[in-house]
């Protein structure tokens, strides 16, 4: 804790490198889902699939795609273009499951593919300028290029109702 | 450290309770013969003594206080002999015994609940020392000279004796103790004697000292041993009998100090107490038993001395160690695992048209192996029913006495096992329906029973027989059975008829018993009755997959019959295709498999497919359209009916074809996919194929109304 706070002292002491080093930053593992780049904290994320069956459920929303056996473990998927209301696409090779442990509940989510891990600063996350997405998204950052990184609300993901 | 508390109440409790379990047995078993053996009398005492100290180190007080009551009474017993009791206290000693660890049981079970337990236990033990002092007050002259009369024989030879202290006390006497080699700390064991003879409210000096906190005494002790200082004879004696029960004494030896050599029995030769019969099974059976706890965490000095103060159960219980349930289920998923793993590899795309003669072999070798410890890890979770069956000999008895009725308990088949968690959910019902049978059941008086020409003597049978893959439980009684003219009339009384009087068969009549709110008996005893009977046993049967039935015939008595899958786990399944899909089918539910022609499609007035089958009219459910499930087979003559049955449901499933009858392992679907209500579509839970794959578990009664919404 002491030490965290002579940090903070060094970074007011305007140290451009300190500061990348020092400030609290959370490993964010980027996806890409209809155009858009969405982010996932890799504290949630267990594994990345490929290329796995998905057994189909009767009788559930659309975007509850089905089950999958990973090594002995049910993992129900969603696809999060469905989940926010976007339309269906096909499903190609660079399509996969980022399976997440969200408090114990163990969800995979298909996403059209996978992109890189990013170190994000979390201070330099803002709020969504309007609710949408159907509430999925809770935070953006822009990146250094003209993209905006989208965050995952991954709570507001097992409140599937 | 609240994980190791955590851990230690749950060894307290499957000790204490399985404690208290075999003493319900051995009392059940000794009142039947009424006659209570020295070796009785020591296993009360001695399960007693284990209860109190580790409810001592627990801090429970009030069980440790109780325990310690019936401990001191049976001490008492002991000391004097069983036949020194006269009948009627004996009797008194039996129930009086009951009555305490029954009370002691209803402390554990607050502890297990989480509730906070009596303070107020002065009725019990009062109780136990009024018996204690009546009892010891008849025999108390005998007592005293037999006391002395035994003393003498026990003198002591003196011994140069270098532990510091030892030589400068006044104690006339000393026992020198040495534990067993390499028991491992001594200095400990030495303390826990320490308490263990403080429990006995004995004055006595010890050497050394410091052994509760100094560890380097242990190896004085395992050289010269450890010297516990009494100031008489009688006090000595005490002293003994509590250090042949502690755990890990390898011998003990008196020791007559040199001070006042003079003035004792000098002449008397040395006695010493080598390793007896006894001490010998006890070292033996409490060795592994140390190094077992001491493998693991730390364990509570009590439970040790539990451990080794119990020689004839040790050496019984030693085969068995208990194993978090949690445990056993992660070891389950993970054999099942390796088994689909298994022919995942083996049969792996890759692998064919390759000629690979010694693969083959060796997975043949895996295979077999894999199989063999399937059928283990299975094998782990079942459990013999014996144990529910014991504890209504003690349902019996109570009953017995209160209602006056003279019955006996006749068990069938406890051998038979059953998985551990069906086993914990169908002692309440069972032991409500013999409570059932004893109030209601058996005639009230046995002028009744004989005047039926029965034997006075009520039976009630409990049997339990496998048949495949249910163990059928059954619960009779040759009493005076039930009146369907008294159901009837009761059942409409309470407005549970629901067609004509006439129009009900039996079974039927009889089935009514099991409906929310009926009770037959008018008045309601202290064992049964309440109207809130039945249909919870029903409910609870149910919930584990069983059925309930009941038959009687007036005057010859009553059975109600129960009907539980071996295990929940592993159910036959018929699996079955639908489109791409792959569904299981529990065996249990189907009658008959028939395909049949289009002509034999009839319509109902709603204009629903129905078929006719022996004469009976069933609903067909094509379970594509349920599902909307794409399939070319839309046709009733290219798929196949499934005739299926649940409860009262009968109904045909249409799906594309059957693909074979296989054991499958029952896995749960996903707690996140219970908010979209998937089991009121009658998708009960999922399985994993042998390829991997999962296919769906059906429910067919839930998928009945999922059809008819």
């Amino acid at each position: 804790m002491s030490n965290e706070q002579t940090q903070n002292v060094n970074m007011e002491s305007t140290d451009a490198v300190m500061l990348e080093a020092d400030t609290p930053t959370e490993r964010y593992l980027t996806f890409r889902s209809d155009g858009i780049t969405m982010g996932v904290s890799t504290n949630y994320v267990i594994e990345i699939l490929t290329d796995h069956i998905i057994t189909e459920l009767p009788r559930v929303p659309d975007f509850i795609r089905g089950i999958i056996n990973m090594r002995g473990q049910i993992v129900p998927i969603i696809d999060i273009r469905l989940k926010m209301g976007k339309p269906r696409s096909e499903y190609t090779d660079t399509t996969c499951i980022i399976v997440l442990d969200i408090d114990s509940v163990y969800i995979g989510i298909i996403v059209d593919s996978v992109q890189q891990v990013l170190d994000v600063d979390k201070t330099q996350i803002s709020a969504i300028p309007v609710e949408d997405q159907q509430g999925l998204v809770n935070g953006m950052i822009s990146l250094s290029s003209q993209e905006v990184l989208l965050f995952l609300d991954c709570e507001e993901l097992i409140q599937a109702y | 450290m609240d994980n190791g508390m955590d851990n230690m109440l749950d060894m307290y409790l499957f000790e204490t309770n399985s404690l208290l379990e075999q003493l319900d047995d051995l009392l059940i078993e000794a009142e039947k013969n009424e006659e209570l053996t020295t070796d009785d009398v020591n296993e009360i005492f001695r399960a007693m003594h284990t209860i109190k100290g580790s409810s001592a180190m627990m801090e429970f007080s009030s069980l440790m206080t109780i325990a310690h009551r019936i401990e001191d009474l049976f001490f008492y017993v002991r000391e004097n002999g069983i036949d020194s009791l006269s009948h009627d206290a004996k009797s008194e000693l039996f129930n009086l015994t009951f009555k305490s660890t029954d009370v002691l049981r209803s402390e554990v079970e607050k502890l297990e609940n989480d509730e906070p337990l009596s303070t107020n236990i002065d009725s019990i033990t009062t109780e136990i020392n009024s018996f204690l002092n009546k009892i010891s007050g008849v025999e108390e002259a005998t007592g005293g000279e037999a006391k002395e009369s035994e003393g003498s024989g026990n003198a002591a030879e003196s011994l140069s004796v270098d532990i510091p202290g030892v030589a400068e006390s006044n104690c006339p006497y000393f026992l020198q103790i040495f534990f067993d080699e390499g028991c491992g700390m001594e200095n400990l064991r030495a303390f826990m004697l320490v308490n263990a003879l403080k429990d006995r409210g004995m004055e006595f000096e010890f050497y050394p000292e410091d052994v509760e906190t100094n560890s380097a005494t242990s190896e004085n002790i395992i050289e010269k041993g450890f010297f516990v200082g009494l100031n008489s004879e009688e006090e000595m004696k005490a002293a003994i009998t509590a250090v042949e029960e502690q755990g890990s004494i390898q011998t003990y030896e008196v020791i007559h100090h040199e001070l006042k050599q003079e003035e004792s029995m000098a002449s008397a030769p040395a006695v010493e107490q080598p390793v007896s019969a006894q001490s010998a099974a006890t070292s033996d059976s409490s060795a592994p038993k140390a190094s077992e706890q001491s493998a693991g965490k730390q364990v509570p000095a009590g439970q040790k001395e539990g451990a080794g103060s119990n020689p004839q159960h040790a050496a019984a219980k030693q085969s068995l160690i208990s194993v978090n349930l949690s445990k056993l289920d992660a070891l389950n998923a993970l054999v099942g695992e390796i088994v689909i793993t298994e022919s995942m590899v083996t049969s792996s795309p890759e692998l064919q048209n390759l000629k690979l003669d010694s693969f083959l072999k060796s997975t043949r070798q895996l295979r077999k192996l894999t199989d063999d410890l399937q059928d283990i890890s299975m094998s782990l979770r079942m459990v013999s029913i014996s144990g529910t069956f014991q504890k209504m000999n003690r349902i019996i008895r109570d009953m017995k006495k209160a209602l006056n009725k003279d019955v006996r308990l006749t068990i069938v088949g406890e051998d038979t096992e059953i998985d551990k968690a069906i086993v914990d959910s169908i002692g309440d019902p069972i032991m409500h329906i013999v409570r059932n049978s004893m109030d209601h059941g058996i005639e009230t008086t046995k002028e009744e029973r004989i005047a039926a020409g029965k034997n006075p003597q009520g039976e009630i049978l409990l049997s339990a027989t496998h048949t495949g893959s249910e163990v059928v439980i059954s619960i009779s009684d040759d009493g005076q059975g039930m009146d369907p003219e008294k159901i009837l009339n009761k059942a409409r009384r309470n407005g549970l008829l629901t067609k004509p009087e006439s129009e009900y068969t039996k079974k039927e009549i009889l089935s009514l018993l099991m409906l929310p709110g009926f009770s037959t008996n008018e008045e309601v005893t202290e064992f049964s009755g309440r109207g809130v009977g039945m249909d919870v046993v029903k409910k609870n049967v149910e919930s584990v997959g069983g059925t309930i039935s009941i038959t009687s015939e007036v005057g010859q008595g009553s059975t109600t019959t129960l009907k539980i899958p071996l295990t929940m786990a592993i159910v036959d399944g018929m699996e079955i295709r639908v489109g791409h899909s792959i569904f299981t089918v529990p065996i249990s539910n189907i009658r008959q498999s028939i395909k049949i022609a289009k002509e034999n499609v009839l319509y109902d007035a709603k204009g629903a497919e129905i078929v006719k089958l022996m004469d009976e009219f069933y609903p067909i459910i094509r379970v594509h359209e349920l599902y909307n499930i794409d399939t070319e087979i839309t046709q009733i003559e290219d798929g196949i009916l499934i005739w299926v049955e649940t409860g009262d449901q009968s109904y045909c499933m249409f799906v594309d074809e059957l693909l074979g009858e296989r054991q499958i392992v029952v896995k749960p679907l996903p707690a996140y996919l219970n908010s979209f209500n998937i089991k009121n579509f009658g998708i009960s839970g999922c399985t994993i194929l042998g390829d991997g794959n999962i296919s769906i578990i059906l429910d067919v009664l839930n998928l009945y109304a999922a059809a008819n919404v």
